[in-house]
């Protein structure tokens, strides 16, 4: 399903001086494993993320995603492998304030060229998250927790291919956590592709595999029996 | 993206800052309502330039004694036309159909029992109806033998009748001008407004013979009223007529003349004269308004943009392409001028309408569709323009940072 060989990316820094992120990074995850990619800070897991979720280019090597080649397409392409087989999660939920519930889960089907029936879809994404009472809500009126899981309903609701989480826990307290990352253990049952980036080891145990990171490196890949 | 979610997503995005949006709203509505106000009201001008010059008379040409002015009743202490200046008009200056000589005097008393009133005593010839292509509604103008005998009969305009009669019917009754017994002829059918904005029914017209001998007792003529042959020759007879009384009354070069000549087109060049002086500074303050407002549009834009970078992101990496989110920001800042637009144009008509009766008739307006159009066309063009800049700022985001931001 995802299947990178040999990337690397390299920024240019304003003092001219160039920093490899990723050094040759070759990565194989098949559909319906529950990957954690854990690494310190700064050590190129978000870089990784960006380019499996195609909102970014490696500098070299190649990414296939279905089968597809996506690293070497344009602005416009990747746009649409987001829309249809990506669901994005972020550590800060980057909700709409304002907007509903229902409405923030609609958003991805709103750059979708297929005629969809969004409220149907976004209710079906919210019940999936347990939330199928709070559809009028908007963020405000809602946990910490719940604002995650309307996040997570909307990485579900254009039935992606994968789930790209980053830190989704990262803003939330014990209990919120719990609550959301059960949600993922339940996503992960009903056979969603997950990929997580997180620096929890209690979090990564959850996961049916844990790849660490060091300095731009796969440096260890566990599988681990579910 | 569907447009209609789009719009939806824009409008939401207004109405979440309506302070804002209003102040952003705020050049385009003083631009669009003074737009909307030129507009209206050079309909009005020009249909009021049109009426002016019917009245005038397409063909007339008019020598009112007297220079300087611009326009206005003659003085009637100015002793400068004569007779025998009308006399020579007629017989050098070609393609002249008819010509009218006239005494004028403004502002005289008459009297009916005891009703009376002010208005103008007007001393013509028989060429009158002629002349000023004016029909009487009943009775009948003087004769050539009422001239002769200087006979004390008048011919009244209907605001006199109006004002005097009421009702009755003033044919065969006697007024008092200037204490002087009058027998009604005549009524002259209404004419209406004149381009300097005096009312031409409010006149009496009696024999120029009479005015001159029997009632004013002056020699002097205030007036002479040509009307051509050809509509088209009434520029040339104008010149004519003023190069000849220039001879007559030996104005040196440099020096004023004691006479005005008038003709249709001078009259419609000074109405729309003094109009276009106003639709230029209104034009001037619609145009810098629109521009003032595109500036503080863009600018507000700019801000929203800075302060939606996580937004940007979040909607980049959900799927939206670069034009989708140029589109939104495009739409948006259209959208808020298109709604300054129509408040503008609601604005400008309700000035339109209050214009007129404000300035008391003197400045006319008239309500069209084009303010509508127009306001429309602007309005957005001014968003459309605001917009680009915000919208490809945004539209170009790298939403890694973006979304990072």
């Amino acid at each position: 399903m995802i299947d990178l060989k040999d990337i690397t990316k390299t920024y240019r820094k304003s003092g001219g001086m160039e920093v490899k992120v990723l050094q040759g990074v070759s990565l194989k995850i098949e559909k319906g494993e529950y990957v954690a990619i854990m690494a310190p800070s700064g050590m190129g897991k978000s870089t990784l993320m960006n380019i499996i979720g195609c909102l970014d280019k490696p500098s070299t090597g190649e990414y296939r995603l279905d089968g597809i080649e996506v690293d070497k397409m344009d602005d416009d392409n990747l746009s649409s492998v987001r829309n249809k087989k990506i669901g994005f999660v972020f550590q800060s939920f980057h909700l709409l304030a304002r907007t509903t519930a229902l409405e923030n889960v609609q958003l991805p089907l709103i750059y979708s060229t297929d005629e969809l029936d969004m409220n149907a879809l976004a209710s079906a994404a919210l019940n999936e998250v347990g939330l199928g009472d709070r559809m009028h809500y908007v963020p405000s009126e809602l946990s910490g927790g719940q604002q995650q899981r309307v996040a997570i309903a909307r990485s579900l609701v254009n039935d992606p291919s994968i789930l790209l989480a980053d830190e989704p826990t990262g803003n939330l307290d014990t209990a919120s956590s719990t609550e959301v990352m059960s949600i993922f253990d339940k996503l992960h049952k009903d056979g969603r592709t997950i990929v997580m980036v997180t620096h929890s080891d209690e979090i990564a145990q959850r996961a049916s595999r844990i790849i660490r990171m060091r300095d731009g490196k796969v440096v260890s890949d566990e599988r681990r029996a579910a | 993206m569907k447009q209609a979610k789009t719009v939806k997503l824009a409008l939401r995005a207004i109405g979440m800052n309506k302070m804002r949006a209003f102040l952003m709203m705020l050049g385009v509505i003083i631009g669009i309502t003074t737009l909307t106000v030129i507009v209206s009201v050079g309909k009005g001008a020009s249909a009021k330039v049109m009426r002016s010059v019917q009245n005038f008379g397409a063909n007339a040409v008019v020598v009112f004694a007297g220079g300087g002015k611009v326009m206005g009743p003659p003085d009637e202490k100015t002793n400068t036309l004569t007779l025998e200046d009308s006399q020579a008009v007629m017989q050098e200056i070609k393609g002249i159909k008819t010509m009218d000589t006239a005494i004028i005097r403004v502002g005289r008393t008459v009297k009916y029992e005891d009703n009376n009133t002010n208005t103008v005593i007007y001393g013509g010839t028989v060429n009158y109806g002629d002349a000023w292509e004016w029909a009487v509604e009943s009775g009948d103008y003087f004769t050539e033998e009422d001239m002769a005998s200087m006979a004390r009969v008048a011919v009244v305009g209907k605001t006199v009748v109006r004002e005097l009669y009421g009702s009755t019917d003033p044919l065969g009754t006697n007024i008092k001008i200037e204490n002087v017994n009058f027998k009604v002829v005549g009524v002259l059918s209404p004419r209406g407004t004149s381009p300097m904005g005096m009312d031409m029914d409010s006149r009496i017209v009696i024999p120029f013979t009479t005015a001159s001998r029997r009632v004013f007792n002056t020699p002097y003529v205030s007036l002479i009223r040509l009307a051509a042959l050809d509509p088209n020759q009434v520029e040339k007879i104008e010149s004519d007529v003023t190069a000849l009384l220039k001879e007559r009354h030996h104005i040196q070069p440099g020096f004023p003349e004691d006479y005005r000549v008038s003709g249709a087109s001078s009259v419609s060049k000074m109405a729309k004269g003094m109009m276009g002086t106003l639709n230029l500074f209104l034009g001037l303050v619609s145009l810098i308004s629109l521009v003032v407002g595109g500036i503080v549009v863009m600018n507000i834009m700019l801000i929203s943009v800075g302060e939606r970078v996580k937004e940007i992101g979040l909607r980049r990496a959900v799927g939206a392409k670069k034009k989708d989110i140029r589109n939104q920001f495009l739409i948006e800042s259209s959208l808020i001028t298109l709604m300054g637009g129509i408040i503008g144009v609601l604005a400008g008509l309700v000035v339109s309408v209050l214009l007129p009766v404000m300035s008391k008739g003197k400045m006319p307006a008239m309500l069209s569709w084009e303010p509508f159009v127009l306001g429309f066309v602007f309005s957005v063009l001014v968003g459309i323009l605001a917009g680009i800049q915000p919208a490809k700022k945004a539209a170009d985001m790298d939403p890694v940072i973006a979304l990072k931001s």
